[in-house]
């Protein structure tokens, strides 16, 4: 059609460039702006509306029933003075510094292991992120069923003769918070070593051989060509592992749902207890916000940091 | 290709405009509902119990004088979406749940519909004993609530272990003490618990219990209503008597789910158990017969014997847009037919609020009945009798309180500071 109608025109054929460049800029077509501005209506529905009015709630003191009443800062106050929310603070803290940690850690170590194309390697790679594939919900009743009393752990423990260290994993507060992290680490290690072999496999093998060609020793490779080439995978892994963290709810709320006594609480499981069994849904929003700007926090600060790095 | 583009505009913003329409109009059909079959929904979500709902709701259809469409909804999801239900625009007409403190939470908020009629009208409901007639009645007065089916608790255990151990059931606290000395000198966990996993609400029957046998049924709800406080020391003697029973407690009692200690209950591993009949609908039909129960020994005889006895029925949404139909729907089920069907589809161990109606007949289910008519005073739980925002605040102290006993006056100091946000709430 278009190639047929093309000679009837009776403007040479130079100047049909130039005036769409001019009529361009002035008028967005109605189709693109169509385009642009519905899912933005859907997504300030669904998406901005709802956040703007959790802002809101957690200015009120609300039980989901009656109408919200304003108390201004009020719900920040309280927290400021509240036992339980420090507690679920550090625990986030430290759920931050433990799971974060040690899946980048080990999610790199497995990339780096696993990256050299062997026979049967892409078995093990598999097996590694099958976990990223179970819903967390099933994981979390397969690890109930370790943790039980007389659950496989335990019996584990008992045949190799370790029978006095024996174990409520899930049930006492020393160990409930770590006997969750490990569940969650299973799954975020295989996460993590997928994005750090996509960068691996990004990596000039030239440099390597120049640097292999200057002397520089396995060690050096990996500190001087390795590192300073994952820096954008990196950006990625540290937003990705800072948003899981603060985010991690599933795992802890099948398996101890905080408890016992709070001592497994982390600031999204006492958010939602909270929320939505206390039925404080004013101070449940507080806490969202400051959940929120934790992780809006971070992550921004290091994205621009990063990015700045990279200009 | 300029001459498609306005076609494929026109197209698109007819697709547009069709979905917009679509959206719109499934808002206006579903705020305009005066007519049609009445919605149920129901929180009781175990196979044994849904199945029998269903038979009901066909018996009811069958009846002639009206529908019910019938919606079962996972109990957890049910209690934290009650309250969304209750306040939409257009709400299910008719709920399971709860008379008493936790109705009347929604009667003050005038969102439950006013069933005085249904009360007057109904010949069954006339029949109804003084204290289920109190118990559906609103602070304001009014009726709110129709009671269908109740249940009890007690210390279970099985006929053949108690046998073959050589014990009896104990009459008195120290017999009680008694027992749970033979029990662990023959190598057994005397006393199961499961207030672990995610029913960490088990234990406070034990708190309930000590409570309406040490303080009296009267006293333990105005405690729950926020009327004295945790950390007085009434509530300290409640907590030195489970002191005293405390060493006799499965270790593993806040590690495991009740589900999972009634199964080392049957199976011998642990001697009795403080639990609620629902804990028969996942025993094996053979050990239901060897299942038997004794009453919470009585520690101050002084004190008026309560009994917890939660009572389950409906209440309807005061939004409805079929007042008529679930005036029937309820006078319906107020009826010794409609009790009995469901006991029968059900497992069993639940028993009719209706005086003439059937119960499953067993041995075990007599004596429930007769457990309850001896009592003067009937509880329902820790969470009906207050809130189920406050029953957290339980299970963080209770569970605290077997773990570290030593540090009861903490525990309670706490448990009052967390009572007192929610009461204010």
């Amino acid at each position: 059609m278009a190639v047929l109608t093309q000679p009837a025109q009776k403007s040479p054929a130079p100047q049909l460039p130039r005036n769409r460049r001019v009529r361009g800029p002035r008028r967005t077509p109605a189709l693109v702006l169509a385009f642009v501005l519905v899912p933005l209506l859907v997504e300030a529905l669904w998406v901005f509306w709802p956040a703007l009015q959790g802002f809101y709630l957690a200015f009120t003191s609300w039980d989901g029933v009656s109408a919200p009443t304003f108390i201004g800062l009020d719900n920040f106050r309280e927290m400021a003075h509240d036992d339980v929310f420090r507690t679920a603070a550090l625990d986030t803290v430290l759920w931050l510094v433990l799971f974060g940690g040690l899946s980048a850690v080990l999610g790199l170590a497995t990339a780096l292991l696993l990256q050299q194309e062997r026979r049967g390697v892409g078995f093990y790679r598999a097996a590694l992120f099958l976990p990223v594939v179970f819903s967390l919900v099933a994981t979390a009743l397969v690890w109930q069923a370790i943790y039980q009393p007389d659950g496989v752990l335990n019996r584990l423990l008992e045949a190799v003769g370790l029978g006095s260290l024996r174990h409520a994993w899930l049930a006492d507060q020393d160990t409930a918070l770590y006997a969750v992290i490990v569940p969650a680490l299973w799954r975020q290690i295989g996460y993590v070593m997928v994005l750090y072999l996509a960068g691996l496999k990004g990596i000039d093998p030239a440099l390597y051989e120049a640097a292999k060609v200057d002397g520089a020793g396995p060690w050096q490779r990996f500190r001087h060509v390795t590192l300073p080439q994952l820096r954008s995978v990196n950006a990625v892994v540290v937003s990705v592992i800072i948003i899981d963290s603060l985010r991690s709810f599933d795992v802890v709320w099948s398996l101890t749902r905080g408890g016992p006594y709070h001592s497994s609480e982390l600031l999204s499981t006492y958010m939602y207890s909270t929320a939505f069994q206390s039925l404080r849904l004013g101070y449940g929003s507080a806490l969202a916000v400051v959940i929120f700007v934790l992780a809006f926090g971070v992550i921004a600060s290091y994205l621009v940091r990063a990015f700045r790095e990279a200009d | 290709m300029t001459n498609h583009q306005p076609g494929r505009r026109r197209f698109l913003a007819g697709l547009g405009a069709a979905g917009t329409t679509a959206l719109l109009s499934g808002c206006v059909t579903s705020t305009s509902s005066s007519t049609g079959a009445v919605t149920l929904q129901s929180n009781l979500s175990a196979p044994q119990a849904k199945a029998a709902m269903e038979d009901l709701v066909a018996a009811y259809a069958k009846k002639g004088s009206g529908r019910v469409s019938l919606n079962t909804i996972a109990a957890e999801t049910f209690r934290t979406q009650l309250p969304t239900y209750l306040t939409s625009a257009n709400p299910p007409d008719v709920y399971t749940w709860y008379p008493g403190s936790v109705a009347e939470a929604y009667a003050k908020k005038n969102l439950l519909l006013d069933l005085d009629e249904v009360w007057q009208t109904s010949p069954d409901l006339k029949r109804y004993s003084k204290a289920l007639q109190s118990l559906c009645t609103a602070g304001s007065g009014k009726k709110d609530f129709v009671p269908t089916t109740y249940y009890w608790w007690g210390m279970f255990y099985r006929k053949s272990n108690f046998a073959k151990w050589g014990v009896s059931e104990p009459k008195s606290w120290d017999d009680f003490l008694d027992l749970c000395d033979k029990l662990k000198s023959r190598g057994v966990a005397p006393i199961g618990l499961g207030a672990g996993g995610n029913t960490a609400w088990v234990a406070s029957a034990w708190f309930d219990y000590l409570d309406i046998r040490i303080n009296g049924a009267e006293y333990h709800r105005q405690l729950l209503a926020g009327q004295h406080r945790f950390d007085d020391p009434e509530v300290r003697k409640v907590f030195d008597r489970w002191q005293e029973v405390l060493p006799y407690f499965d270790p593993d009692g806040t590690a495991v789910a009740f589900q999972d200690a009634t199964t080392a209950l049957l199976n011998g591993r642990s001697g009795m158990m403080l639990i609620g009949t629902f804990f028969a609908d996942a025993a094996p039909k053979d050990a239901l017969d060897d299942i038997d129960f004794f009453r919470f020994p009585v520690i101050d005889p002084k004190v008026p014997l309560a009994e917890e006895a939660p009572t389950d029925g409906y209440f309807a949404s005061a939004r409805t847009g079929r007042r008529d139909q679930v005036h029937d729907l309820l006078s319906y089920l107020a009826t010794a037919e409609a009790q009995e069907i469901y006991i029968k589809g059900s497992s069993g161990t639940a028993l009719p609020c209706h005086p003439d109606a059937q119960d499953a007949g067993t041995p075990l289910v007599r004596k429930g009945r007769k457990h309850i008519e001896e009592a003067v005073e009937i509880t329902q739980f820790f969470n009906r009798d207050s809130s189920d925002a406050l029953q957290p605040t339980a299970d963080t102290a209770l569970i605290k309180f077997i773990a570290e006993p030593k540090n009861i006056s903490g525990i309670l100091t706490d448990w009052q500071r967390e009572a007192e946000k929610i009461w204010k709430a």
